[in-house]
C-alpha cells in the first residue's frame, strides 16, 4: 500500500506560501464597506468645502462648513429662538422617548395577541391596516384640532406613527415560530403561560427589536414634521424658525443634530440586538 | 404499556379531497422494547407518532398509555424530532433541563440532572455550550437527553437520525442502544431505513401507503444481541439479517394497485 498522502506532498519550498483560493462570491458576501463609506463622507465634505470656497453656489443657499461650525458653537453658547440648544434637544428627545415607550408597551402585547388569538387579530386588523399606510402629516391637522397644540398632540402623533411597525413586527415574530418548537415544549409538559413565556416571547424577540428600530426611525421623521407646524421648542422648530430668516447655517446645524441623534439611536438598537438576541441568524 | 387500537386518521388535502393517512393501525409497546415503524414516505408512520405524542387527534380508534387515554401532549411521552428543536438562546444544559423547568424543579437540581443526562449521551463538558456551536449529531444527542429529562414512560423518535451523515448515524444508533440498555425506556422509533429498523427494533412494523396501514410485523433480537455482545459486524453479516432485509425490502417495494395506477397517470 502506498502512502498517497505523503507521496503526493508538495515538492516546492515549504517557505513559499500557497496560493489561497475561495469560491467566487456573489453580492456583498460580508465584504468590508466601512473604509469606502468613510472615504465617501470625506469626499462629500471636500466637495462641500470646494463648492463654497469657489462660490459655485450662493452662500445663502449653501453656507461654508466653517460658518456652520461657528454657528453650531454660537447656538451651543447662546441658544436659538428663545431657548438653549439643550432645551430644544431635550424637548425633542422627550417626545420621541415618551412616544416610543407608549408605542412599545401597547404595540408589543397587542401584536403578540394578534399573532396568537383569532379575536384580537379579527378586531384590530382592520383599524391598523386602515390607518398605518396614512402619512402622519395627513392626520396631524386632526390631532391639533382634537388635542390642541401642546405636547399631547405631538406625542399621540408620534405614538401612532411608531405603533404600527412595532405591532406588525410582533405579529410577524409569532407567525415565524416553527410548530416543531411549540410541539417540543408541549411534549415537555409546558403550560400555556410557560409556552408563551419561554418559547413564544423569545422567538418573537428578534422581530420585535427590528420593529422597534424601524419605529424609532419613523419617529424621527415624524417628529420633525410635527415640530415644524406647532411648537415653541424642539430641533424641528429650530430648523423651521431659522428658515424664516433664511439662516441656512442654522438649518444645517439642526439637520446635523438630528442626523447625529438618529444615527446614535440606530446604533444603540443594534447593540441592544447583539446583547439581547445574540443567536439571531445562527440557528 | 402503550396500546394503539384501530387508529384511523383522515386529513383534508389542500384541494378539499379527503386523505386517508392512517387506516386501523393497532400496536402494543411493552416495557423494555423498541418498536420501529418502517415505511416509505406517506405511509402514515409520522401520523401515527404525532397521534401517540398527542399532537394530532384520531379520527377513529384509541391510544392509551398505562390505561390512561392519550389526548394531548404531555411530559409522560418524550419526543425527539427529526429537525432539532433546541432553543437557540439557551445553553445546552438549559435546553436539556427545559422539561424540568416546566415542572418547577429548582435550578440547582436541574443543573445536576442535566449534567448527568449529558454524561449519558456522551456530551460531558458541553453543558455551557450553545446549540449553534454543536454539530448535527451532537444536537440530536442533546435532543435525546432533553426528552429523557422528564423521565417519560416512552420515548417517541421521529426519524431522529434521518438528517445525519451515515457515519454519525451509526454512532448515534449505538448510542441509542446504550441509552436504552441503561434506562430500560420503551421506544417508538420511525425510520425509512430497513437496516436501521432491523438493527434497532425488538419489533419492526412495516407500513405501506395509501391508505397508511401496518402490513407486517417482525419480532427481532438483533438489538438485544448487540447490547450484550457489542459486535456490529457479526450482526450485519448474520444470514438471518440479510434474509430479513430482503423480505422487508420486497414488502416495502411491493407494487400495489393504487400505486400502479398513479404511476400510469404520471407517465
Amino acid at each position: 500500500m502506498t502512502d498517497l498522502a505523503r507521496a503526493g506532498s508538495r515538492a516546492s519550498d515549504p517557505a513559499d506560501r500557497p496560493k489561497i483560493v475561495r469560491l467566487h462570491p456573489f453580492g456583498l458576501d460580508g465584504a468590508r464597506t466601512g473604509p469606502i463609506s468613510f472615504a465617501t463622507a470625506l469626499l462629500l465634505l471636500a466637495a462641500w468645502f470646494l463648492a463654497t470656497h469657489y462660490r459655485l453656489v450662493p452662500p445663502l443657499f449653501l453656507p461654508t462648513p466653517q460658518e456652520v461650525a461657528t454657528q453650531f458653537l454660537a447656538v451651543v453658547e447662546d441658544g436659538y429662538a428663545g431657548a438653549t440648544l439643550w432645551e430644544h434637544v431635550s424637548a425633542s428627545l422627550f417626545r420621541i422617548f415618551s412616544a416610543a415607550v407608549i408605542a412599545a408597551s401597547l404595540g408589543i402585547p397587542l401584536g403578540l395577541a394578534m399573532g396568537l388569538n383569532r379575536w384580537a387579530k379579527g378586531v384590530f386588523d382592520t383599524p391598523i391596516e386602515f390607518y398605518w399606510p396614512l402619512p402622519p402629516l395627513a392626520y396631524l391637522p386632526l390631532m391639533i384640532i382634537w388635542l390642541g397644540i401642546g405636547e399631547v398632540s405631538k406625542i399621540v402623533l408620534l405614538t401612532l406613527a411608531m405603533f404600527a411597525p412595532v405591532c406588525l413586527s410582533a405579529q410577524a415574530g409569532v407567525r415565524a415560530l416553527p410548530i416543531e418548537r411549540v410541539n417540543a415544549a408541549l411534549s415537555l409538559g409546558a403550560s400555556r403561560w410557560q409556552l408563551f413565556r419561554t418559547i413564544v416571547l423569545p422567538s418573537a424577540l428578534p422581530e420585535i427589536l427590528t420593529g422597534l428600530r424601524i419605529g424609532i426611525g419613523v419617529g424621527w421623521s415624524t417628529l420633525v414634521a410635527a415640530e415644524l407646524i406647532a411648537a415653541t421648542r424642539g430641533i424641528g422648530f429650530m430648523i423651521m424658525s431659522a428658515s424664516h430668516f433664511l439662516a441656512t447655517d442654522v438649518v444645517f446645524v439642526g439637520i446635523g443634530i438630528i442626523a447625529a441623534f438618529a444615527f446614535a439611536f440606530s446604533y444603540g438598537m443594534r447593540l441592544l440586538e447583539a446583547w439581547l438576541v445574540p443567536w439571531k441568524g445562527k440557528s | 404499556m402503550l396500546q394503539v387500537r384501530n387508529a384511523s386518521v383522515f386529513f383534508s388535502a389542500r384541494d378539499g379531497r379527503v386523505v386517508h393517512a392512517l387506516d386501523r393501525a393497532s400496536l402494543d409497546i411493552d416495557a423494555n422494547s423498541i418498536v420501529v415503524a418502517l415505511g416509505a414516505s406517506g405511509c402514515g408512520k409520522s401520523t401515527l407518532l404525532n397521534a401517540i405524542a398527542g399532537f394530532l387527534p384520531l379520527s377513529e380508534g384509541s391510544i392509551t398509555l398505562d390505561g390512561q387515554p392519550v389526548a394531548n401532549p404531555g411530559a409522560d411521552r418524550g419526543v425527539v424530532f427529526q429537525k432539532d428543536t433546541l432553543l437557540p438562546w439557551s445553553s445546552v444544559a438549559d435546553n436539556v433541563a427545559l422539561g424540568l423547568r416546566f415542572a418547577g424543579v429548582p435550578a440547582r437540581e436541574r443543573r445536576e440532572r442535566a449534567e448527568e443526562l449529558l454524561g449519558l449521551v456522551g456530551l460531558e463538558g458541553f453543558a455551557d455550550a450553545f446549540p449553534h456551536e454543536l454539530s448535527g449529531g451532537m444536537r440530536q444527542r442533546v435532543g435525546i437527553a432533553r426528552a429523557l429529562a422528564t423521565d417519560p414512560k416512552i420515548l417517541l423518535m421521529d426519524e431522529p437520525f434521518g438528517a445525519l451523515d451515515s457515519l454519525t448515524r451509526e454512532q448515534m444508533q449505538e448510542l441509542l442502544i446504550d441509552v436504552w440498555a441503561r434506562t430500560g425506556k420503551r421506544i417508538f422509533f420511525i425510520t425509512h431505513s430497513i437496516e436501521e429498523a432491523l438493527f434497532l427494533g425488538t419489533t419492526v412494523v412495516v407500513m405501506s401507503p395509501r391508505p397508511g396501514r401496518i402490513v407486517a410485523r417482525f419480532d427481532l433480537d438483533f438489538v438485544r444481541r448487540f447490547a450484550a455482545e457489542r459486535d456490529v459486524r457479526a450482526i450485519l453479516s448474520a444470514p438471518e439479517f440479510a434474509d430479513l432485509y430482503d423480505e422487508i425490502r420486497s414488502l416495502v417495494h411491493r407494487p400495489h394497485a393504487e400505486a400502479d395506477s398513479r404511476r400510469a397517470v404520471l407517465q
